[in-house]
């Protein structure tokens, strides 16, 4: 199986979040924003984030997810931990 | 030095325990639970007091144990003390309402748990993280998240350690009342100035009486759930789980929409 792209990675994290922040308006919705800017909070972040790695397969250290700011480099660094792992095998 | 916790008088009878320890997010360290201790002991000791309001941080209510206290754990070199925080709950004389207005997640939740009455904001999450970090719940969560959330609900939190929205125990829990954010502690109050104005020995007494379900439930809970603990925390597996998973709500002005 082919690692997914980045558009499907976006699809995905767009769905976590519309599942967890009940009052994200989705018209709205732009990834060069961050999650907290979108309306989420600390913890609605952690449960998108490990929904999304959950659904993906991949494991992504804390530490670095700390480092990003908006939900583009949440995607990229999803995607390029999948390509990796999909490299490995 | 600011204090992690403090006892102050709201109303007539009314006492106020508010965890504020902004910088490590009201989790259990070791002077975090020395001073909850003896706040509670104060409370409890104070003859005027006739309701006990628990309170958090606006965004953090209680994020349980601290990571270091987790890894201290696996060492096998301590004990857990928090145990001693639902039992001091549990065991206050007058009636506790949990004003739980921020996330309270793993022992931090077990801690309102603990209270005769709950109070959760729709926006805040709640949720038992210990699983995610490979090793049982405690703080007698195993034998109170039931009456608060369901049975089968509880077993989803336990098993799975999904963090979930306050919205969601809306009318299907037995929490008793799931508000917006900023009307949690209002209503905590309202309900607060409701008891105080009763009798401090009837309270006492009722109090002795109804609490006894769960006091028993707890000293069974807390022998089983200290034996599943030292099977999981000898295991080389929990420590990586704890560095990897230990999930940290994040303080201030958050869950509000902007």
């Amino acid at each position: 199986m082919a690692a997914p792209t980045k558009e499907e990675i976006l699809k995905i994290v767009k769905q976590h979040l519309a599942d967890n922040v009940e009052d994200m308006d989705e018209s709205k919705f732009d990834p060069a924003k961050s999650m907290k800017a979108l309306g989420a909070n600390s913890l609605d972040i952690v449960e998108v984030v490990s929904c999304t790695m959950r659904d993906l397969k991949i494991k992504v250290p804390r530490a670095e997810l700390a480092k990003l700011n908006n939900v583009n480099e949440l995607v990229d660094l999803l995607h390029k931990t999948a390509v990796e792992k999909e490299q490995a095998a | 030095m600011t204090e992690r916790v403090t006892l102050a008088r709201e109303d007539d009878g009314i006492a106020v325990v508010t965890m504020r320890d902004e910088a490590n997010r009201n989790a259990f360290t070791e002077p975090f639970v020395d001073e909850l201790q003896a706040v509670l002991r104060a409370a409890a000791t104070d003859g005027s007091v006739r309701v006990i309001l628990l309170r958090g941080l606006p965004g953090i209510f209680c994020a349980g144990a601290h990571q270091d206290l987790l890894l201290e754990l696996t060492s096998g070199e301590v004990d857990a003390a928090d145990i001693l925080l639902s039992k001091a709950v549990l065991d206050l004389p007058v009636p506790s309402i949990a004003a739980m207005e921020g996330h309270a997640v793993g022992g931090g939740l077990a801690l309102g748990l603990c209270c005769d009455v709950l109070l959760m904001a729709r926006e805040s999450r709640y949720g038992c993280s210990f699983m995610n970090m490979g090793f049982t719940p405690g703080m007698g969560i195993t034998r109170l998240l039931q009456d608060a959330v369901g049975e089968y609900l509880a077993r989803e939190m336990m098993f799975g350690g999904e963090i979930i929205r306050g919205a969601r125990f809306e009318a299907r829990s037995g929490v008793n009342h799931v508000l917006p954010r900023e009307q949690v502690w209002p209503r905590a109050l309202q309900i607060a100035k409701r008891i105080a104005d009763k009798p401090r020995h009837a309270l006492v007494t009722l109090k002795a009486n109804l609490s006894i379900r769960h006091r028993r439930m707890f000293e069974e809970t807390r022998t089983l759930e200290a034996a599943m603990h030292r099977l999981c925390f000898a295991q080389p597996e929990t420590r990586q789980r704890i560095l990897e998973n230990y999930t940290r709500p994040e303080p201030g002005r958050e869950g509000e929409t902007p």
